[in-house]
């Protein structure tokens, strides 16, 4: 499974719910794809869309938040592991597609393949889930929808040559389309 | 700073509808934070960029949010200020700490001591240093320029040795 594959299923779970995707190809899929209004297109300040995702978690408990982060932005901020983990948001799911890579740097290796983040997001107080296949994706999805948080979804992926395009709204638009969907 | 101004300082922003306080503590001030703490309203994260998300996730949720930190953490924290805070245009306010404003302040605060002002300037975040005197005016200040969609920094000088 590819990223855009993984992302593609899960856009038929989130809904009108708010998602935040990570900086690079993550924030492009997630635009090329199922661009909503609801989206926070992250395009710099690599690490922080679990944190940013936090902050609407925390003032929307009516909401279930998405966030679609990569294995180098969360190596990038695993303190924001321990501070959702600290705060225990019920209404958090937060994705990691790994990788093994910074693929939007060119490939580069992260050290994923070494170590297991999963139990790093287990120990700091997150219900955790694994998947490598589309069916188990279809599968967790249903079955996290129903579950209190912070949801902890670590996703296999394979690399891949497909690229989607940049993200064309501006910034302030951005902002402004997610605080609009906020409100509602 | 005093410390009773320093704890009147969370009450008037709190009555002027900031309503989060996330960051990492500094001891430049601590009486401010000590307040956050006793009225249970503080998130204290890992890092201050990790408070800068946080505290954008509930700007973005309409609930305005002050992001605390020493210059150590200001220093941090600029590509984040320049590539998610002024980039999206998200107006928060952050409280910073001076370290090395004092020219004999401890080795490892001297050179961002020195740089801060310059520093801000060149970041394009609008700064006001916090006196015993003016801190009433300055907390003003700051909630004009959240009104007005700019983040801004309120600076207390560190005056003294411990």
């Amino acid at each position: 499974m590819i990223r855009k594959e993984a992302v593609s299923i899960i856009g038929n779970y989130v809904g009108n719910n708010p998602a935040i995707s990570a900086n690079g190809f993550m924030s492009r899929d997630l635009f090329e794809l199922n661009d909503k209004e609801s989206n926070f297109y992250m395009i710099g300040s690599m690490g922080l869309a679990s944190s940013i995702g936090l902050g609407i978690a925390l003032k929307n408990p009516k909401k279930q938040i998405f966030v679609f982060d990569g294995d180098g932005n969360i190596l990038m901020n695993l303190g924001s592991l321990v501070t959702i983990g600290s705060l225990k948001p019920k209404n958090l799911i937060h994705i990691v597609f790994d990788n093994n890579s910074h693929e939007s740097t060119g490939g580069q290796p992260t050290s994923t393949s070494q170590i297991n983040l999963e139990k790093i997001a287990k120990a700091t107080n997150y219900k955790i889930f694994v998947v490598k296949s589309k069916t188990k994706l279809h599968s967790i999805l249903k079955e996290i929808k129903k579950l209190d948080g912070p949801i902890f979804l670590l996703i296999k992926i394979s690399t891949s040559k497909e690229r989607s395009k940049r993200v064309s709204w501006e910034p302030k638009t951005i902002r402004d389309r997610v605080i609009k969907s906020l409100e509602k | 700073m005093k410390e009773d101004n320093q704890r009147k300082i969370f009450h008037y922003l709190k009555k002027k509808k900031i309503e989060n306080f996330i960051g990492v503590p500094d001891s430049t001030l601590k009486y401010f934070i000590d307040e956050c703490l006793k009225n249970n309203n503080i998130i204290i994260t890992t890092k201050e960029e990790e408070a800068i998300g946080v505290a954008t996730g509930m700007t973005l949720s309409k609930s305005n949010s002050l992001v605390f930190m020493q210059n150590a953490g200001f220093a941090n924290s600029i590509s984040t200020i320049t590539s998610l805070v002024k980039l999206y245009e998200i107006p928060l306010v952050f409280l910073i700490g001076w370290r090395g404003y004092l020219s004999d302040d401890a080795p490892e605060h001297l050179k961002i001591g020195q740089i801060q002002p310059d520093l801000l300037k060149l970041i394009g975040l609008k700064s006001q240093i916090l006196t015993e005197k003016n801190w009433k005016m300055k907390c003003d200040w700051a909630i004009e320029q959240i009104k007005q969609k700019k983040s801004c920094a309120l600076v207390i000088r560190r005056m003294f040795h411990d």
